[in-house]
């Protein structure tokens, strides 16, 4: 089976800024030739590397984020290197490059240059996408960025921290994992998407100014709205939604020093009756049986009651009293969206993925032969998977099998 | 109207709250039309959503609906009446795409799985965004956007060391399912625009947030390092690559932080240079990264004690001057009045909307397409503003047929 991007070829130009744009084009089918300077991607010295032991084909953040591609080295600044350049370009139907604006075009090899001024270049309309911090002009164009000051300036960071009650005077905190950098390349990729479906309608091509600060910025949820509704800018609480005024907690221990993160305890009915006969069971909440207990309104912690803060303390007693999966998934089973607090790893032990075939393996240096888990797809087509067809390339390894696919 | 990217792409809008509606969101932006198929008796909980303008909700007055559901057109249709589902599967045969983001199993319960659908339309593209998609031991579990940051492994990713989990303070996983069901539904157009074949799509909400956790989950099965351990996670401090200084900074004024990250010798000298030589950036433990990181209790002490007292801005500037990344933690407040970036680019707009007034506000539409960009045409739709419309001049009721059917309760 081939993927719905099987036939496009890409050329991508990529650091740790755009490496996944590539990635997700790459594993639903196309052809994704990764150019890469002599010394290789900066994203090949990121850890964690294979047994702690760094080396360019050992990075796991370039393994991850590279596979199904191909890996071309070329020396943009030499005249030969800037010739496969071209010539690799005059062969993609879309380029994706993470370069500081005008970088590229200073070499006389951007989208400026190619896109349309240099008209040796084939057909056919290319589209021709630029992931940089903050896009392509304006006075902060030039800015120095990482994922952290981009998630501080586009606004996530300032939405996430803690109760005063948790931390007093914290500091806003940037969730880890290049979510900024992952924000960048999924708006990245959506923009890409929408010039090529504009391609087959019309055979034109464009060229695609990708902002991390702006794809940050349109992923703050709440908090724009009430400042464009209310004026208000909303306040950062534990583990929850910043808000315009604090609201009850939603994570509470387990007696196995894990996080329960529960919400909606009892809003109707049905929902209560259900968490009352299990808390019942164990011999909590006894006195929920109390008619001043039976009107949803009451129970409602945003309205302040007595009851409210009687079943969030008896909450808190029944969650410490048991091992975090069991309420996570007796809340479930009770028709609770309700969740337990996982390390990233620790998804690998739930049978529900592997029910649906989720993780993959791969090989790589020094796990030639003893393929290791990681995450799969993000989506399940039902007529054109997602598919690993090969691990991130070695650096340079498809230099010679590329070049000789060229036109000469 | 100028053309846009996704022009003559319908879809059929079966979505709600966050996630699905953020899919639909970037396919309308881009120029789908896209309609929303509402019901009275279970409104679109967002509707409700403060912040409210005004003192009540209206179903039609809220700030947060408003902000997701730009450009699109909304219809009521009662789905339980076996009409109302006829003209549901009317709408679907005249659709390019057919999303949802119900719990498992819904659809089918309408008699609308995938197969039931492509009976209708041949070519339709179905997406399905739930929270643990539609096969596996646990489909029938439900989430929440913060449910499936907690199960992933990213709530667990935001924090101090030592503190609770701060988790993602919004609904990340509400967004980026929804920017997965996007990225799926351009690329299954892609494919049918190329072979005529549609396809079924379905995504897990908690599966699009494990994606988002793949190093983490490698150091694990290739090192046998799992992320819970002592001194994780840690807070503004680097993971990978491990650099210093790399925090979050206290500035003049109330809560305001500047954010610095120093990834090599060259900029950290830099930053001793920008900040006026003080003693301690001569300091040799603070002379190499390796160095820098052993001692960053102090090394954050010393930067922490030269930015209090400065604006953050200001700070921010003068270290941007040298070359080093620094950006201040900027409060929604903050993007829309001091960020000169966002400003010069334009990124803020208004439409008129009948209830959240002449100006209601917006930002822009990224990326930037330099031949067909995405464009704001309308603000959020009142309920049922488009169902006069959409069945008459779409689905080719007469007004007659049209009055029969609103007599009959099919359009509430």
């Amino acid at each position: 089976m081939t993927g719905p991007l099987a036939g496009l070829r890409v050329i991508e130009l990529c650091d740790e800024l755009g490496q996944l744009a590539g990635k997700l084009l790459a594993d639903m089918g196309a052809d994704v030739i990764k150019v890469e300077p002599p010394a290789g991607s900066t994203a090949r010295a990121i850890g964690p590397f294979v047994d702690d032991i760094p080396g360019p084909n050992r990075s796991l953040n370039f393994w991850y984020h590279n596979t199904n591609k191909r890996s071309v080295i070329l020396d943009l600044e030499s005249d030969a290197g800037a010739a496969a350049w071209k010539a690799l370009v005059s062969t993609a139907d879309i380029v994706i490059e993470d370069q500081s604006p005008g970088a590229l075009d200073r070499l006389g090899l951007g989208h400026r240059s190619l896109l349309r001024g240099d008209s040796s270049l084939l057909p056919p309309p290319r589209i021709w996408c630029s992931i940089t911090p903050f896009g392509q002009d304006g006075p902060w164009a030039d800015f120095q960025a990482t994922d952290m000051t981009a998630l501080a300036l586009g606004g996530p960071m300032m939405m996430n921290g803690y109760d005063p009650t948790d931390a007093e005077g914290a500091p806003p905190i940037r969730g880890h994992g290049d979510q900024g950098y992952n924000t960048a390349c999924h708006y990245a990729v959506q923009g890409v998407l929408a010039a090529l479906l504009h391609r087959d309608r019309t055979g034109q091509g464009q060229h695609v100014d990708a902002s991390m600060h702006e794809a940050l910025s349109s992923t703050t949820e709440v908090g724009l709205p009430y400042w464009f509704t209310k004026r208000v800018n909303v306040i950062r609480q534990t583990a929850r939604h910043a808000a315009a005024t604090r609201s009850e907690p939603w994570l509470y221990l387990a007696n196995d020093e894990r996080y329960a993160l529960i919400f909606g305890v009892g809003r109707d009915n049905a929902s209560w009756n259900k968490i009352k006969e299990w808390f019942q069971s164990e011999g909590f909440g006894l006195q929920f049986d109390e008619a001043r207990f039976g009107e949803p309104a009451a129970r409602q912690p945003a309205r302040g009651t007595t009851e409210a803060a009687e079943i969030l303390a008896e909450v808190g007693r029944f969650i410490a009293a048991h091992p975090a999966d069991e309420i996570y998934r007796g809340g479930q089973e009770r028709r609770q969206s309700w969740g337990v607090v996982r390390a990233p790893d620790e998804a690998l032990a739930d049978p529900h993925w592997e029910d649906r075939g989720f993780w993959v393996d791969i090989t790589g240096e020094g796990r030639d032969d003893r393929p290791v888990r990681m995450p799969g797809a993000p989506y399940q087509f039902s007529e054109t998977p997602w598919e690993l067809r090969r691990p991130a390339p070695k650096l340079g390894e498809h230099t010679a099998e590329v070049l000789s696919e060229l036109p000469r | 109207m100028a053309d846009l990217p996704l022009t003559g792409i319908r879809v059929c809008d079966l979505t709600w709250i966050i996630a699905g509606p953020t899919a639909t969101r970037v396919l309308a932006d881009f120029g789908a039309e896209v309609i929303r198929v509402e019901h009275a008796q279970a409104v679109d909980p967002i509707r409700l959503g403060r912040p409210i303008n005004g003192e009540r909700t209206t179903l039609n007055n809220s700030g947060f609906f408003n902000y997701f559901n730009r450009n699109k057109k909304s219809v009521l249709l009662n789905v339980r009446h076996p009409l109302g589902m006829e003209l549901l599967h009317r709408l679907i045969a005249a659709s390019d795409v057919v999303i949802e983001n119900f719990s498992g199993g819904v659809l089918e319960s309408w008699g609308l799985d995938f197969e039931a659908q492509r009976a209708i339309n041949p070519g339709i593209i179905y997406c399905s965004i739930s929270g643990y998609g539609h096969t596996g031991r646990d489909k029938h579990f439900t989430t929440w956007g913060p449910t499936a940051q907690a199960l992933s492994g990213l709530t667990l990713m935001s924090g101090l060391p030592g503190k609770p989990p701060a988790g993602w303070g919004y609904s990340y996983m509400d967004h980026t399912a929804g920017y997965y069901g996007a990225i799926a539904v351009m690329m299954a157009l892609h494919h049918r625009n190329r072979t005529g074949q549609g396809q079924y799509i379905d995504i897990s909400q908690v599966e699009a947030g494990l994606v988002l956790t793949g190093p983490a989950v490698l150091d694990a099965t290739v090192n046998g390092r799992g992320w819970r351990r002592p001194g994780m996670p840690p807070g503004n401090r680097a993971w990978e690559p491990a650099i210093a200084p790399h925090n979050t900074y206290p500035c003049a004024g109330d809560d305001r932080w500047v954010a610095i990250a120093v990834r090599n010798d060259a900029e950290w000298q830099a930053m001793g240079r920008a900040m006026g030589e003080p003693a301690w950036a001569a300091d040799a433990r603070f002379a190499t990264n390796a160095s820098r990181l052993e001692h960053q209790d102090d090394l954050d002490e010393h930067i922490a004690a030269w930015t209090s007292g400065r604006e953050a801005y200001a700070v921010m500037q003068v270290l941007q001057a040298a070359g080093v990344p620094a950006g201040v933690c900027q409060s929604p407040g903050d993007r829309f009045d001091r960020d000169e970036q966002l400003r010069s680019r334009n990124w803020w707009h208004t439409m008129p909307h009948a209830e959240m007034g002449q100006a209601s506000e917006f930002d822009g539409v990224t990326p930037r397409l330099s031949a067909t960009p995405g464009a704001l045409r309308t603000a959020s739709p009142l309920i049922g503003e488009h169902t006069a419309h959409v069945m008459q001049d779409i689905l080719g009721l007469s007004p007659e047929e049209f009055a029969e059917h609103e007599e009959m309760g099919v359009f509430m």
